[in-house]
This record gives C-alpha cells, structure tokens and sequence, in this order.
C-alpha cells in the first residue's frame, strides 16, 4: 500500500531525516513513533507530496507521491499535526467545501461522524477549542470513505472519552480493510490501535517491530510501596531485579518483559500499593536506544 | 481552474473587492461632480500650474491641467489615488490567497484533495485578476456615470482617453499583481511576502515620482513599471498606451506564470 523507501532530506540548521524506510501493508494499521521534532512530520510531508525528498522515495499503490500528487490525494485521508481550516468559515461549510474539493458525494457517512464525535458543527472555526478542530479534522480525513488515512498525532486535544471513541473509530475502518498510518509521541496511544510500528529518533529509524515485539521491549517504572521499611531494604538487596531508585518504604524498579519474575519477587512481602508511572518515549524504550548505540 | 476553490476564494475576497471598488467608484464620481466648479476657473488654476516647479507637477502627475475632464481626472484620480489605492488592494489580496495559506498551514487541506498545486495556483491567481478587474470595471462605469450626470455636454470630454487610461491601469496592475503573487507563491512567511511586496510596488512608485521630480534622476523611472503608466500624456492625446498596455500585460502574464510554476515545484512547510 504504502512504500517509503529510503527517505532523505536535510535542512539548514543539520535537521532533517535519514533513510527513512518502511512499508505499510493492506489493512494496516500502522504506528510511527517518535519524541517530538524527530522527524514525524517531515515523512508524514513527504508522504504527502509537500516536500521533494533529497533522496528516496516514497509510493502509495505505485504512484509516487512527490511526481503524482494529485492522483494519490484520491485515496488519502489526511489529519495534518497542526490544524489550519481556512478562516472566516463554520465547520459545516468547510466540511462541504471539502468534499466538493475531493469530488465524492460523503453527506451521509459527515452526518454520522459528527454525532459519533459530538461537536456542534455550525461553530465558527476561530471559536473552536483546540480538540473541537482535531474532531472536524478527524471527520474531513474519514469522510469521503480514503483507503489510507494518514493521521499525524491523531488524539492531542481530545479527552480520555473522545480518546476511546477515536479508536473505536479506527478499528472500525481498520475491519472494513482501510489502512492506517498513525504517528504519535505516546507509546499506549500506539499500542491500543496498531499492529506494527516504527520508532524514530533523530530523523532516522531505529526500530521497526510488530507491536508485541515491541511491548517485550518496553520499559516500565513500577513503584512499589512496601508496608515496612525494612522490607524494602530486604526486597531491594535480594531481588536481582534492577532498581531504580529506594527510599523509606517505597522502591522503583525497571521491568522490562521480566513481568512474572517481579510478581514472584513480591509476593514474599506486604504491599501497600504498586505505580506504574508514565514516561516518556526516549525512557520507555532507553535500553533499547542504548542497545543500539552500543553497537554502532 | 478548480470551480469549488473558485467559488469560495471569491466569496471571500468579495467583500474587499466591492469595498475597493465602490470606494473608487463614489471617489470618481465626486470629481467629475466638482469638475464643472473647476472648469470655470481654469484660467486662474492653470496658471497657478505654470507657477509650481515642473518637477513637482509632473510627479503629481497634474501636468495636464484643467482644460480638460479627462486632464483634470488624470491628475486628480489616476495619477495617485487610483495607484495607491490599487497598490493596496493588489499586494493585500496576493498575500491573502498564497502565502497566508501556506504560513497558517490551510494549503495542506487545498493540496489534500485531488488537485494540482497548479491548478490551485492557478485559482488564486484569477482571483486577484478578477478583483483588479471589477474594480477598475466599475471605476470606469462610475466615471461614466458621473459623466452624465453633471458633465453632459457643457464641458469638453475624451471618451476614448478616458478609456485608454483605465486599459493602461489594469494593465499596469495585472504586471503589479504578478510580480506580488510571484512574491506570494513562493514565500513561507506571510509577513515577509507582505513586506516584500509593499517594498517593491511602491519602491517603484517612488522611483517613478523621484524621476519625475528631477531630470537628473530620470533613469531611476527605467527600473518602475509605473513609467509605463502616464495618464495625463494619455488625457492630452500622447504617449503610446497602448504599447505600454501590451508590454505590462506581458510583464503580468510572466509573472504570473512564473509564480504558479515556482509554486508548484517547491517544498511547503505545511
């Protein structure tokens, strides 16, 4: 479906990205991982035909997007990052304004997404809230039916609840057989919805993993709580699991996959209560970025 | 040409095109409505001319006097008002349909449907010609108006001249509006195409005032395309307008085309 072959471009200023490969199959739903500024975007522009790459390609259904643009707009559905609507509209009239540019009659399936989202679509744009335009952007890259839909941080600004309609909405299209790229900064965001993801850093890939490979790779921080104080010296000196840091009745560990062995570890002691803290992209796959650099 | 775009481009630009227009229109009228008050004093306004450094006159564009509605037109309307006020228009709207949407990032929407970045471009670029042509349009529908109202038949009046001057002013602004929507199309920052286009048309006009003004400077006219546009020569039957129509268009088909080309091929920071 979607082929992005050894993508390069380089900016002024030393950004940019680098080989960037990875291909999307039929009926995908495809993660593109990545910390802020790493290089997102940039492919995501690539893909679709805003940029000429320095090198590489990038094709969707054989078409290359920089050389058939307009061809290849036909089976997209696009989010952008940061949302633009054209000023001095309602989000109905740039709605129909949409799909009059796309040419495909969607009124029907624009209605139903509208109620399933929630939103009062006759709101001028320049009073939308941020995670009002991420829904009408949400309904003009769904609406008129796209085989790919290109979503770039799809859920910033939605809440929790909208959240998980969102991905309901993705699965849904995901069954009907639409293929899927999806690029975030939140890793649970990913593993909720995609089948394979690509991690990015510093413009370059440098993971490529179904999403239970990468669930294995994945390092959590567990707080545990322990009831005495001298359990968790106990716990911290015997348990062989790699800790984090230690204080009073409470210590962090590191589990990365090695689930069952800190539930074994546990159960020896009282437990007042277990954390799962969040962190960020670069921490949650640390281990594994150092992994590579070791052995570049 | 894309008949959706082009049907909201100019739902959004009319408004600024029928405030620029009626604002001209009414502006002709009145002058054409104080002509005859003029027109008998003449004599004693003439000669207060010939009293005013030359220089000066000529780059006021008033050098034709007021023998004539046309010559008083020419200088009272076409040889400042009308250019500045087309200037205005013509470098606020090409920013507005090129580089607004790319620096706020709407064109990623315009280039997400199936449609060439050149046929896009071509969409916004009639819509600045068509602006441009409406107001000038009824500008010289007014003119007429005013002309029989309250000219008739008392006061001497050179339709075609009249005519000849609003063709060279819409030529002159199709080459202005060119060289803007070049600037437009292939900027990322609307600010700076805004400045930019601001810089060079009215660096010409300044230039084309400056030679005028001295003819030791007179070569700095070379470099302005408003050297092509004389409306008091044309009031007083001189000058070769049509020429200068033809060689403007030129200039505006040019630019134009080199704007929608450079559009097309360059990356967007969308």
């Amino acid at each position: 479906m979607l082929i992005v072959d050894g993508l390069t471009k380089h900016f002024e200023g030393g950004k940019g990205i680098t080989d960037v490969s990875f291909t999307v199959n039929q009926g995908e739903v495809f993660g593109f991982l990545g910390p802020n500024g790493a290089g997102k975007s940039t492919t995501i522009r690539h893909i679709m035909g805003f940029m000429k790459p320095d090198k590489g390609h990038v094709s969707i259904k054989g078409l290359d997007s920089w050389s058939k643009h307009s061809e290849v707009q036909k089976l997209i559905g696009y989010l952008p990052g940061e949302i633009a609507f054209i000023e001095g509209m309602n989000g109905k009239e740039f709605l129909t304004f949409l799909a009059d540019m796309q040419g495909v009659d969607s009124s029907v399936k624009r209605a139903r997404l509208i109620e399933r989202l929630q939103f009062d679509a006759s709101t001028p744009i320049r009073k939308m809230s941020k995670g009002m335009k991420q829904k009408v952007g949400i309904v003009a890259a769904f609406m008129h039916d796209p085989e790919l839909i290109i979503l770039d941080e799809p859920t910033s600004g939605l809440d929790p609840l909208m959240q998980q309609t969102f991905i309901e909405l993705v699965l849904e299209e995901k069954a009907k057989g639409t293929t899927f790229l999806m690029s975030s900064h939140s890793f649970t965001e990913i593993e909720r919805t995609c089948d394979r993801a690509a991690i990015i850093k510093e413009g370059r890939v440098v993971a490529l993993n179904n999403m239970h490979e990468l669930q294995s790779m994945q390092r959590k921080l567990v707080v545990i709580v322990f009831e005495r104080n001298d359990d968790a010296k106990q716990f911290a000196l015997t348990s062989g699991l790699p800790i984090v840091s230690q204080g009073d009745s409470r210590v962090t560990i590191a589990v990365q996959g090695n689930y069952n062995e800190l539930i074994r570890r546990c159960a020896n002691f009282e437990i007042r209560s277990i954390d799962v803290t969040a962190q960020n992209l670069e921490d949650i796959f640390m281990h594994y970025y150092d992994q590579k650099e070791n052995a570049l | 040409m894309n008949l959706p775009l082009l049907k909201l481009m100019l739902k959004i630009n009319m408004k600024g095109v029928s405030n620029y227009a009626f604002g001209s229109a009414f502006y002709i009228v009145i002058m054409f409505w104080l002509y005859p008050g003029i027109a008998d004093n003449s004599g004693a306004l003439n000669d207060l001319l010939a009293s005013m450094p030359d220089g000066l006159v000529s780059a006021f564009n008033i050098q034709g006097g007021f023998g004539s509605m046309e010559a008083f037109i020419s200088g009272e309307y076409y040889g400042l008002i009308l250019p500045i006020l087309l200037s205005i228009f013509t470098i606020m709207v090409s920013t507005g349909l090129m580089a607004r949407l790319v620096d706020q990032g709407s064109m990623a929407y315009l280039l997400s449907t199936p449609t060439s970045r050149r046929r896009i471009a071509m969409t916004q670029a009639s819509v600045l010609a068509f602006g441009l042509l409406m107001i000038l349009l009824i500008t010289t529908a007014a003119g007429y108006l005013g002309y029989f109202w309250f000219i008739g038949d008392r006061y001497e009046f050179d339709s075609s001249r009249f005519l000849l001057m609003n063709t060279v002013a819409l030529a002159l602004f199709i080459a202005i509006g060119g060289i803007s929507f070049l600037v437009s199309s292939v900027a990322n920052d609307e600010k700076k195409a805004l400045g930019l286009s601001g810089a060079i048309v009215f660096g010409m006009f300044g230039l084309d005032m400056l030679g005028k003004i001295s003819e030791n400077v007179e070569w700095l006219r070379f470099a302005s395309l408003f050297a092509l546009y004389q409306p008091s020569e044309i009031a007083s039957g001189g000058g070769n307008p049509l020429l200068s129509s033809a060689i403007l268009l030129a200039v505006g088909i040019v630019a134009f085309a080199a704007g929608i080309v450079s559009f097309s091929k360059r990356d967007l920071p969308l």
